[in-house]
């Protein structure tokens, strides 16, 4: 069993919901640094494919990190990127179902899925390519097009980018326990897509557009920094049994890591995640807004399950994003 | 139960659509105006609702937001256009086709083509003026073609000033078409890797550019042919096939709701109504 703090989703979801009912320009707390060494645990877990072990794994991350989700309303945030024939651009369907039975079991009132696509306007007809329809039961019933939900203006307070507010899906304000369920991949204008890019799925497409340029005008690292202010205690569960090498989050090729990488905080994980893939976390825009150089050093990273090392796959990078590479051991950051 | 009657049962009791549950948005209203007015003159009293939902809801600055709660007019002005006369009035359509012609994608713009210029990259594609989706962004293909579409369908399509912007959205498209020749969202290369087309976006284009005479567009045309054959989406569908009777061509087969939500109920009939002569997007409809 894992140590894990106790002042996660629950806390921040009573005012979630506040702000609901309270008022639409209501201002949240972003608060993206902390304290040195406060990060909570990080676990990497072996998952040779998308198979039926997932079930137990699932349940074991949500006792390992004592996730409090009796009663709760959980959200789960895959990504949905594109219709693939190959299995390697959206998060895999198993590994979500595994989470929902799981947080189910766990005594959770109500857990969705919901997701808001960058680029493709078909999200029902994009997930059910992506398998969620045959591996969900009554998926379009627990399904939320985060594009088309109904939405709420949050103020940034302290942003980094040059936005002041944005309009978010009432379905991820109120719930609960947000979780992001990213694919472990390359992207070809941050570095990294993992838990906290993920997030640009939760901006609604209905009202800013496919793609939600507003974001990418406003800064990219910044926006995700900004997004993961809003919701610092997300709690991320990475899809790296098969990741995207190369030129993600699209086109790129498939990379088997054969992982699972879970925590609370949601730049511990990426940072973590940035390790096994061989990039530099330190060299990641998103990260270094959201977090001191210190802090994404990897010994002020509480980890258990596998190590770092021992999972280590170097994932393939694009010429133009080939000064990320993290440095051979003994150098390493 | 007919798809006029399961959109007829989505309509909320302000007189506007949601897009599957909960408050109304100006694009699924657009939307099943659109489709219920193509589809037979029974059904005017709820259309009388949904363009007076519509009308209450048209900003200072001429243009609609997506709905109520967001204050900033956006594409979607361009839907409004699109609806049969007598939905708005002539001085709203005249301050929304005003609000229209002032938008244009921000890369075009001088600042941002001078900065581009200054950091050594080169603009070829963005020289022409697009739509965006919200305003002070880039622009893309999808709000591109349906503003198009709008203009043409108004009664300024001979202004000169609508028919230059006509224009440079009609050149806007062809810049952006994808290496199989036809649209995504709008990214042909991204850091120089080439980007692949999709269903809905390659029909809306192409759609646009029905009556264009442009090789690149026989091109496209041959693509969406393609494209409809393999199409998992009803939207896609719907769109592809709108263009390809547009162009002139009898699709085989029918589109059918996959999830019959609003917008795909809507654009499978507005494809029907295409199938038996009458393109929404392309003629005018008698007044609602």
């Amino acid at each position: 069993m894992i140590r894990y703090r106790t002042d996660s989703a629950a806390a921040s979801s009573f005012t979630r919901r506040r702000w609901i009912a309270g008022a639409a320009a209501a201002a949240i707390p972003c608060g993206c640094s902390r304290p040195a060494g406060k990060w909570s645990p990080v676990t990497i877990h072996r998952a040779a494919a998308y198979s039926e072990d997932l079930y137990d794994l699932m349940r074991r991350l949500i006792a390992e990190h004592r996730l409090e989700v009796r009663s709760k309303r959980v959200v789960l945030k895959p990504n949905l990127v594109e219709f693939d024939q190959a299995a390697v651009i959206n998060t895999n369907p198993k590994l979500v179902h595994a989470a929902l039975e799981a947080f189910r079991a766990a005594g959770a009132a109500d857990v969705r899925i919901a997701e808001g696509p960058g680029h493709r306007r078909v999200t029902l007809d994009l997930a059910e390519s992506a398998g969620y329809f045959s591996n969900v039961a009554r998926f379009e019933s627990l399904f939320t097009d985060l594009n088309l939900d109904e939405i709420t203006r949050v103020r940034l307070r302290s942003p980094n980018s040059k936005l002041d507010s944005l309009f978010l899906p009432n379905t991820i304000l109120g719930c609960d326990l947000l979780v992001s369920m990213p694919k472990m991949k390359t992207h070809h204008w941050v570095g990294a897509t993992l838990s906290m890019k993920n997030l640009f799925g939760l901006v609604p497409g209905g009202v800013y557009g496919w793609p939600k340029n507003v974001l990418h005008w406003a800064g990219i690292d910044e926006t995700i920094a900004d997004l993961h202010n809003l919701f610092p205690r997300a709690f991320s569960i990475v899809d790296g049994i098969v990741g995207m090498e190369g030129n993600g989050p699209i086109q790129g090729t498939s990379r088997a890591v054969g992982v699972v990488v879970a925590g609370a905080d949601p730049v511990a994980v990426d940072a973590t995640c940035c390790r096994v893939m061989g990039i530099d976390p330190l060299k990641i825009g998103y990260l270094r807004l959201s977090a001191s150089l210190n802090q994404l050093t990897e010994p002020m990273i509480p980890q258990a399950g596998e190590t770092i090392e021992s999972v280590a796959t170097p994932f393939a990078l694009l010429p133009e994003l080939r000064n990320l590479r993290l440095e051979k051991a003994g150098h390493r950051s | 139960m007919t798809r006029s009657d399961q959109l007829l049962d989505l309509q909320n009791p302000d007189g506007g659509w949601s897009y599957g549950a909960g408050g109304s948005w100006t694009e699924p209203t657009c939307y099943a105006i659109l489709a219920l007015a193509a589809a037979g003159p029974a059904k005017g009293e709820p259309l009388r609702r949904a363009a007076q939902w519509l009308a209450a809801r048209q900003r200072s600055d001429g243009g609609w937001a997506p709905r109520d709660a967001i204050p900033q007019s956006t594409w979607v002005t361009s839907l409004v256009l699109l609806l049969p006369r007598g939905c708005i009035s002539s001085s709203a359509a005249d301050s929304a086709i005003a609000w229209l012609l002032a938008q244009t994608g921000r890369e075009s713009g001088f600042a941002q083509r001078l900065r581009m210029r200054l950091l050594g990259v080169r603009t070829d594609s963005q020289q022409f003026d697009g739509w965006p989706w919200y305003p002070d962004t880039a622009a893309w293909v999808a709000p591109t073609a349906l503003s198009i579409l709008a203009l043409r369908k108004t009664a300024r399509a001979t202004d000169t000033h609508v028919r230059g912007r006509i224009e440079q959205g009609r050149r806007y498209l062809l810049a952006r078409r994808c290496r199989d020749g036809g649209w995504n969202h709008g990214s042909t290369k991204a850091l120089g890797y080439d980007s692949d087309s999709y269903p809905e976006t390659t029909g809306v284009a192409l759609l646009a550019l029905h009556d264009s005479m442009a090789p690149e567009v026989a091109a496209a045309e041959l693509l969406a042919g393609h494209q409809l054959a393999s199409c998992k989406s009803c939207e896609g569908e719907s769109w592809l096939r709108l263009a390809l009777l547009a162009r002139g061509r009898r699709p085989s087969g029918s589109t059918a709701p996959n999830h019959p939500r609003t917008l795909e109920l809507a654009m499978a009939m507005i494809a029907e109504t295409a199938e038996n002569g009458f393109n929404v997007f392309l003629e005018r409809h008698d007044t609602v």
